[in-house]
C-alpha cells in the first residue's frame, strides 16, 4: 500500500487515538516489510475501530502482499462497505477475488479502479471474450512490452477464435467454411487424408471461396506432393487474380517440380501484385538461375540483398550469387559472396564444426 | 507373389497374339522393370536388435556385396549382419556376434540360380566380438585375381583375404588396416596409381554406446547426428607388399571432420587421378580433389559440391559418382531425409559442379523419402542410367511424430529420359526398411539386378524382367593398373562409367560394367586406364560379356 495513499485518507478519517496508534503501528511495520506485525496491528485498529475504514483496506493489503487472498477479503469489502469510494479497496479486492478465482465478482470493483491489465483478464476467465479483448488491447497500448499483457492477449484472440469458429460448425455444420476449419485441425495434425476430405467437401460446396484452393495447396507442399499442390495453386490464381501469395506458392511449386519458365512467370507476377517481398525475389533468383537467366538471377538477389542483409534469405542470395560468379569465371566475385555466405553461416554444422 | 505383368509376359503374349511392337519395349507403356524372388537357399536376416536405449547404431545396417569369390563367372552375394544389442550395454560389448544368427553370411550362387550358404567353410562366420556389423567393401587388394573382403563396424574393422580356394582368412592385423570407432561405408580405389588398390573408410561420427542419448522428448527417438562429435575418415595406401599404411593426415583426408556415411571415386576433373567423395549426415559434403601427389585438397564448397542449390546441408546418406547425363563427366547423386531432394550434382566440366536435383525430376520424386543404397545404372538398356535408391526413415516411429512421413517405403526406380528421371514401376509392393544396395547381372542375362538389404529383415532379390535393348558387359583385367582396373574410364558408344565397386550406402556391386545400348548392334569401347593407357576397341559386338586385357605397352 501506498503510504502516501494513507496518510491522505487518515487525514479525513475521525478515530479514536488507540486505534489510530495500532493504525500507525501496523503501516510503519508494513513499511518495513514486516507483514506479520502488520496483521496484527492493523487488526487491532479495526477491533478498537470498526469504522476505520484505511484500517480495513491496509489490512486487506497485507494480506494481498502475503499473498493469502482469501483472508484480504473479508476487511476489503468491510473497508468498501464503509468507504466505497476508496478506489484502491477497489483494485485490491478485485485483484483478491480474481485470484481466488472469483472472475465475475472482481469485474466491477476492478472496473471502478480501471485496472484495466487485470480487469482484461477478469473478463477472461468470465468467459466475456470480446470485452476482455478490447480490454486487453486498450491495456496493451498503454504498456506494449509487458509479456503478461501479450500472453493474456494472445490467448484471448485464441479463444474467441476458438469460440466464433465452435459457433460456425454448430450452426452451420454443412457449410463450407466449416469444412474448410474441419480441414485445417486435420491439417495441424498433419492428417491428409483428413484434411484432403474435407476441403474437398468445401469446395464440392463452395468452388469460388477464395483461399480454399491456396490451404488444401500449402497442405500438399507440406506433405511434400508437388504436383498436387501445383494444381491448387494455380486454380486459386483463377479465383484470385490479384493474390501475390498465390502467384508465389504457384512459382513455388513450379520450381520444385523443374518447371523453371512456369515458375518465373508466376513469380514475376507475384513481384507486380506485393513488391519487395523477400521471398519471392529470392525464388524469382533461384527460378532464373535454374532457368539460365543468371543476369534476372543476379538482378533479383542483389534488389533482396539491397532489402534485407542478415537474414537467412540474405544468407542463401549470397550463396547464389557467388555460384553464378564462379560459373562466370569471376573469382574475385564469387569469392566474396562465398565470404559473405560464410559469415552469414552461425550454425556449427556449416563451418566451425567440420574443420579439424 | 508379384501378379503384375511382366516385360517377359507381355513380349510373349505379343508374340502369341501375332502383334508386332510398335517400339523398343523399354519405351513401351511402363511395365515393371523386376521380378521380387526369394532365391532357394538365400535365407539370411538381418539383426540389428532395436533398444528402448535407441542406439543410433540400430538403424543404420546393414551392407551387401555382389562378388564372384570363386570365380566361376557367377555372382555371389555377401551380407553384412549387426549383431544383439542389450538393453543397456554394458562392457564388454560382443554383439554375440558367436551366436550363427548373429554371422555375416557368404552365399554362393550355384549354377541353377539358387544359392548354398558357405559361411562358414570360407571361414567368414568370426565377425570379431565387440564388432557390430556396418558394411562391406570388395577389392582384390593383392592383384591375385580373387576379390577380398573388407567389413566395417562398430568396433574394429576387418579385412578378409580371399585365398583362391573358397576360403578367406582375417589378415587385418597383419596388413594393418584395424579401424576402430564406428565405421560406415567403405572403398577400394587406387588413388597413386601405382597399381595397388587403396581402401577408403568412412566413419559416422565420435559415439559410443555409453555416450548414446535419446532425443525427441517424449517421442523417444534416435538423435540426430549433432547430437555427437564429428570424426575424421580414414585413407589406408597400399604398399603393394601386402600391407597399408594409414596415410589419413599426411594426405590431408584428416585434415577435416565430418559425420560421413557413404563414399564413391571418380576422376571429375579428367587429370588422371582418382577424386574421392564422401556424403556426410547433416552438415556439408566433402570432394577430395586428389593433388596427383599423395594428397588431397578438400573443395566441396568451391567446387559447388557441398550444399544446396540454397546453400543448405543436406542429410547425406549413400552416394554415387557416375555420368547421368551422358556429357562423359562423372556427376554427383547424393540420398538424403525427406523435405530436401536428393542430390544432384552435375559436372560442369571446369572442375565445378551445381546442383540439378530440380531440372533432372528429383524435385518430385524424392522430397517426401528417404534414401540410402542407390545406384545409377541403366536397367532398361536404354542407353541412360536409370536411379534406384534403397528407401526408409531413418526414425522406427516417424509415423507418429509426423504422419505426412512413412517409415518403410518402397525402393525408387527413377527411368532416365536424356537425363530427366521419371517414376518406373519396379515390381516392388511392399514397403521395407531398405538400406544397403548392391546392383549386378546376378543371372547374366544383360540385365542389371539388385539386392537390397532391409533392416531387421530379409534382403530383397531384384531380377530384371529384361527387353529387348542390346547391351554390353565388360569385365577390365589391369596388367600395369590394378588387376580388376578399378578408376578406369570406359566409353561406349558415347556413355561413359568409372569402374568401381564402390559408392551406394554401405555396399559393394558387381565390378563389371553394364552399358544398355538400346538398338545399336555394334560397338566402341575406349578405356583409360589409371596407368594412362588408353587402349580402344572397335566393332565389338553387343550382348556379351567382353573382358579386356589392358594393353602392356600404351
Amino acid at each position: 500500500m501506498s503510504g502516501a495513499f494513507l496518510s491522505v485518507l487518515l487525514a479525513l478519517q475521525t478515530s479514536v487515538p488507540p486505534a489510530l496508534q495500532h493504525f500507525h503501528a501496523g503501516v510503519e511495520a508494513e513499511k518495513n516489510g514486516q507483514l506479520d506485525t502488520a496483521v496484527v496491528e492493523l487488526r487491532k485498529a479495526t477491533e478498537l475501530d470498526s469504522t476505520l475504514a484505511v484500517a480495513f483496506a491496509d489490512l486487506g493489503g497485507v494480506y494481498i502482499e502475503k499473498r493469502d487472498y482469501s483472508a484480504a477479503i473479508p476487511p476489503l469489502k468491510r473497508a468498501l462497505e464503509l468507504n466505497p469510494g476508496l478506489n484502491g479497496a477497489h483494485r485490491l479486492l478485485g485483484y483478491a477475488l480474481l485470484a481466488q478465482g472469483y472472475a465475475t465478482e472482481a469485474i466491477p470493483h476492478l472496473e471502478q479502479a480501471h485496472a484495466e491489465d487485470a480487469l482484461g483478464i477478469a473478463l477472461l476467465e468470465a468467459g466475456k471474450l470480446p470485452e476482455a479483448l478490447a480490454v486487453l488491447e486498450k491495456a496493451l497500448a498503454q504498456n506494449p512490452n509487458d509479456p503478461e499483457l501479450l500472453y493474456y492477449y494472445g490467448r484471448t484472440s485464441g479463444l474467441l477464435s476458438k469460440q466464433i469458429f465452435d459457433e460456425l460448425e454448430a450452426r452451420f455444420p454443412d457449410s463450407a467454411r466449416a469444412h474448410q476449419m474441419m480441414a485445417q485441425d486435420y491439417a495441424v495434425l498433419r492428417d491428409v487424408p483428413g484434411a484432403e476430405r474435407e476441403f474437398f467437401e468445401a469446395l464440392r460446396l463452395s468452388p469460388q471461396t477464395a483461399g480454399l484452393h491456396l490451404q488444401l495447396g500449402e497442405l500438399y507442399a507440406r506433405a511434400q506432393q508437388w504436383d498436387k499442390a501445383e494444381e491448387q495453386f494455380r486454380l486459386e490464381t483463377g479465383i484470385q487474380s490479384g493474390s501475390a501469395e498465390a502467384f508465389y506458392r504457384l512459382g513455388e511449386a513450379l520450381l520444385q517440380l523443374g518447371k523453371f519458365h512456369e515458375a518465373r512467370e508466376a513469380l514475376v507476377h507475384s513481384d507486380q501484385l506485393r513488391q519487395d517481398m523477400p521471398e519471392t525475389l529470392y525464388q524469382l533468383g533461384k527460378a532464373a538461375a535454374m532457368d539460365g537467366d543468371d543476369t534476372t538471377a543476379q538482378k533479383s538477389w542483389k534488389h533482396l540483398l539491397s532489402l534485407e542483409k542478415d537474414t537467412s534469405l540474405a544468407s542463401q542470395a549470397h550463396f547464389g550469387l557467388a555460384g553464378i560468379y564462379r560459373k562466370q569465371g569471376k573469382h574475385a566475385d564469387a569469392d566474396r559472396e562465398m565470404e559473405e555466405f560464410r559469415k552469414s553461416q552461425s550454425k556449427p554444422a556449416h563451418t566451425d564444426d567440420s574443420q579439424k | 507373389m508379384n501378379q503384375r505383368i511382366t516385360r517377359r509376359h507381355f513380349l510373349e503374349a505379343c508374340a502369341s497374339m501375332g502383334l508386332a511392337l510398335p517400339m523398343p519395349l523399354s519405351l513401351a507403356a511402363p511395365l515393371s522393370m523386376f521380378d521380387v524372388k526369394h532365391p532357394r537357399g538365400l535365407d539370411f536376416s538381418h539383426v540389428n536388435s532395436p533398444t528402448p536405449q535407441k542406439y543410433l547404431i540400430e538403424t543404420m545396417g546393414g551392407g551387401v556385396a555382389l562378388l564372384d569369390y570363386n570365380n566361376d563367372g557367377l555372382l555371389d552375394i555377401f551380407l553384412v549382419n549387426s549383431g544383439r544389442l542389450a538393453n543397456p550395454m554394458h562392457a564388454p560389448e560382443t554383439f554375440d556376434r558367436q551366436d550363427p544368427r548373429n554371422w555375416n553370411r557368404l552365399y554362393r550362387q550355384n549354377r541353377d540360380g539358387s544359392f548354398t550358404d558357405v559361411t562358414k567353410e570360407a571361414g567368414l562366420a568370426n565377425a570379431g566380438d565387440g564388432n557390430y556389423g556396418m558394411g562391406v567393401a570388395v577389392g582384390d587388394y593383392d592383384n591375385d585375381g580373387f576379390p577380398d573382403l573388407y567389413v566395417t563396424n562398430y568396433g574394429k574393422n576387418t579385412l578378409y583375404h580371399n585365398n583362391g580356394d573358397g576360403t578367406f582368412t582375417d589378415v587385418t592385423a597383419k596388413v594393418g588396416v584395424e579401424t576402430g570407432g564406428w565405421s560406415c561405408s567403405a572403398g577400394f580405389f587406387d588413388y597413386d596409381n601405382d597399381g595397388h588398390l587403396d581402401l577408403f573408410v568412412t566413419r559416422y561420427m565420435q559415439w559410443d554406446t555409453q555416450h548414446s542419448k535419446i532425443c525427441g522428448g517424449e517421442w523417444q527417438t534416435y538423435c540426430p547426428p549433432a547430437e555427437f562429435p564429428a570424426t575424421t575418415n580414414i585413407l589406408y595406401r597400399n604398399r603393394g607388399d601386402g600391407t597399408f599404411e594409414d596415410v589419413s593426415h599426411r594426405s590431408g583426408i584428416a585434415s577435416i571432420k565430418g559425420r560421413s556415411l557413404g563414399v564413391a571415386f571418380a576422376d571429375y576433373d579428367d587429370d588422371g587421378f582418382t577424386d574421392i567423395f564422401v556424403s556426410n549426415d547433416g552438415m556439408r559434403q566433402f570432394l577430395f580433389h586428389n593433388n596427383g601427389d599423395g594428397t588431397f585438397t578438400e573443395c566441396a564448397l568451391e567446387a559447388g559440391a557441398a550444399l544446396t542449390a540454397d546453400g543448405k546441408p543436406l542429410s547425406g546418406m549413400g552416394t554415387v559418382f557416375q555420368d547421368y547425363d551422358n556429357d562423359g563427366r562423372p556427376d554427383i547423386l547424393v540420398t538424403v531425409l525427406p523435405r530436401e531432394d536428393y542430390a544432384l550434382f552435375h559436372n560442369d566440366g571446369n572442375g565445378s559442379f551445381s546442383y540439378r536435383s530440380l531440372q533432372a525430376g528429383l524435385g518430385l520424386l524424392s522430397a517426401a523419402s528417404s534414401g540410402w543404397g542407390a545406384c545409377l545404372e541403366d536397367f532398361d538398356n536404354d542407353g541412360w542410367k536409370d536411379l534406384f535408391v534403397a528407401q526408409s526413415h531413418v526414425l522406427d516411429n516417424v509415423e507418429q511424430i509426423d504422419h505426412m512421413l512413412h517409415y518403410k517405403e518402397q525402393p525408387l526406380l527413377a527411368l532416365n529420359h536424356n537425363g530427366h528421371f521419371e517414376r518406373g514401376d519396379s515390381g516392388v509392393t511392399a514397403a521395407i526398411a531398405g538400406r544397403g544396395a548392391a546392383f549386378g547381372d546376378l543371372n547374366n542375362d544383360g540385365w542389371m539386378d539388385v539386392v537390397v538389404t532391409s533392416l531387421g529383415g530379409e534382403p530383397l532379390v531384384l531380377f530384371n524382367h529384361g527387353g529387348s535393348g542390346n547391351w554390353l558387359s565388360i569385365s577390365l583385367r589391369g596388367t600395369r593398373s590394378n588387376r580388376d582396373g578399378l578408376g578406369a574410364r570406359v566409353q561406349v558408344n558415347g556413355q561413359t562409367r568409372y569402374a568401381t565397386t564402390a559408392g551406394s550406402y554401405i555396399s559393394a556391386s558387381d565390378k563389371r560394367l553394364h552399358f544398355g545400348l538400346g538398338t545399336a548392334e555394334m560397338a566402341k569401347v575406349e578405356i583409360h586406364w589409371p596407368s594412362g593407357i588408353h587402349q580402344i576397341l572397335e566393332g565389338v559386338k553387343t550382348n556379351q560379356f567382353l573382358e579386356v586385357r589392358e594393353l602392356e605397352k600404351s
